[in-house]
């Protein structure tokens, strides 16, 4: 069965990482100064840009506006040298327009779109290296970006994918080689103090009495993340938010 | 956001008013002198799926370079030349001016000042890219996208792509004539070439006499002209100026001196940041 030798005999994978061990997370809001919020997120290798216009007037067709509710505008592009072989489109095939619509979904789950009525919310991701998880990183940037922006959500939307090693053990945040080994891959997008899933893809198949595992793990992982993406923000609040306030950061110039 | 927001004044209302009040004392908004450059940081090597990369800040603007080789039959009509292919891409991301779509129309015009600049300079000797005659040579594919536009996009598209393309190391390819294989190995790999340095530098004339240098986002939306001036070493490469209001001589040569001035601070930037790069 593929997904054999995801775990090794001593229960290490194939980047030395333990089976509920996430990569390295780094990342920063307020990158940019032209997007009203901004964010860059790296897990492990895989590096994403995240930026957010808005809420601002609908541009393009007016029939679009909703009368109730803020419309919400996402688009992905990879950069042509993000991946071992050049992409050629960057956006607009038709794996960007899928990826598109399923960070639209997940995030509109999120945002609080009632606050915003007959306006557009703009959120542009852009891949700048990709090793594994573009999804997940996308989600969590944009999260980040959305929150850097001031504009309202119920809770983090924090994505994490999860697959089973060597048949019945789960691993969580896999890379872009265990993604293509074979093995099942599962994708779930959560509100993670509620619990509520926005979104959940699967892979390839595996039995479904392993299903509760693998999904308890991806829950935990975006648990995990979660406490690592609000760390950050409470780190960039104290420290660039305070100026304003007239609060000196604890800073030694 | 980076910036708080600021309530509604005259830098919002009549902005080309809270500009001039501004340089009537000599001095610009955001502190700067009229011809003072903002502070430029390199990072290199920093994008591992691309052969060559290089991330370029000047003062907000950032601009990343991703070059990926591929191989392919040279041109007939120049059998042993490889290809530079550059591409400038503006999303929407970097300034709100620019839509989801097609290239606009300033990603085209960039494009192509970049691919001239590339041609006129001779930073690369694209026969270095060839590796049989007729039959096999390298295609560079240069991609620079903005991720923050605020000013002075062509200066950092060309430090960048210099500075990425001194990280090049392409792999040794071994090419069979008779059995038309291609063998690449991916351990030894040499670095490309790089013949010269060319740096941009942009400035901009507002009310049609006063000369910034380095302009913001801002400043290039309230000026009258704009013109951009391309050395390398202690030659001048080419100078754009797509029409806008007309300069004197004396300002045209105060601008070339003042881009050769910055070339020499430019080139010792990218080597310092290479060498950091290599230990």
């Amino acid at each position: 069965m593929a997904g054999m030798h995801l775990l090794s005999d001593q229960g290490l994978r194939l980047d030395g990482r333990r089976a509920n061990e996430l990569r390295q997370i780094r990342c920063k809001l307020g990158v940019f100064s032209q997007p009203d919020g901004s964010a860059y997120l790296e897990q492990g290798n895989t590096k994403v840009l995240a930026a957010v216009y808005g809420p601002h007037e609908i541009r393009g067709s007016r029939t679009k506006s909703l009368h109730d509710k803020a419309l919400v505008n996402c688009q992905y592009s990879m950069a042509t040298f993000s991946t071992g072989e050049r992409k050629r489109r960057p956006r607009g095939d038709r794996k960007s327009q899928e990826m598109s619509m399923h960070l639209r979904q997940a995030l509109q789950a999120a945002i609080r779109v009632e606050v915003y009525p007959r306006s557009q919310i703009d959120i542009f991701v852009e891949v700048l290296q990709a090793d594994g998880g573009n999804y997940c990183a996308c989600v969590n940037a944009a999260t980040l970006a959305i929150m850097d922006a001031g504009i309202p959500m119920k809770e983090y939307m924090v994505a994490c994918t999860a697959s089973l090693g060597n048949g019945d053990v789960p691993l969580v945040d896999i890379s872009h080689l265990e993604e293509n080994s074979g093995g099942p891959n599962l994708t779930v997008a959560a509100l993670p103090l509620s619990g509520q899933v926005a979104l959940m893809e699967m892979s390839q198949r595996f039995h479904l009495d392993h299903l509760p595992k693998v999904v308890e793990c991806a829950l935990q992982g975006c648990r995990d993340i979660h406490q690592i993406l609000d760390q950050a923000v409470r780190r960039h609040i104290e420290v660039s938010g305070a100026v304003g306030w007239g609060i000196r950061p604890q800073v030694k110039l | 956001m980076s910036m708080e927001k600021e309530p509604v004044s005259g830098r919002t209302i009549h902005p080309v008013k809270y500009y001039r009040d501004f340089l009537a004392q000599n001095v610009r908004p955001d502190g700067r002198s009229l011809q003072t450059f903002r502070p430029v940081s390199i990072n290199v090597g920093s994008i591992k799926t691309a052969e060559g990369s290089a991330i370029v800040k000047i003062g907000n603007t950032t601009v990343v370079c991703g070059i990926k080789a591929e191989l392919a039959k040279p041109k007939a009509e120049e059998p042993n030349f490889g290809y530079l292919v550059p591409n400038v891409e503006l999303p929407p991301l970097c300034s709100p001016k620019f839509r989801p779509g097609p290239p606009s129309d300033q990603a085209q015009v960039s494009s192509n000042f970049i691919a001239e600049t590339l041609t006129n300079s001779r930073c690369i000797d694209l026969r270095d890219l060839c590796i049989v005659s007729e039959h096999l040579a390298w295609v560079l594919h240069c991609d620079l996208i903005c991720l923050d536009h605020d000013g002075s996009l062509l200066d950092a598209c060309v430090i960048a792509l210099v500075a990425a393309l001194r990280t090049v190391e392409l792999p040794h390819v071994l090419y069979d004539a008779e059995a038309e294989k291609t063998v690449v190995s991916a351990e030894k790999r040499s670095k490309l070439k790089v013949h010269s340095e060319p740096v941009a530098t942009t400035y901009t004339i507002f009310d049609d006499e006063i000369l910034l240098t380095d302009p913001t986002n801002e400043e290039e939306s309230l000026s009258s002209g704009i013109m951009t001036v391309v050395v390398q070493g202690d030659k001048l490469c080419s100078v754009h100026k797509p029409g806008g209001s007309p300069l004197t001589d004396a300002q045209l040569q105060e601008c070339i001196n003042g881009a050769m001035k910055r070339a020499e601070h430019i080139n010792k930037l990218i080597n310092t940041a290479l060498k950091s790069h290599e230990t």
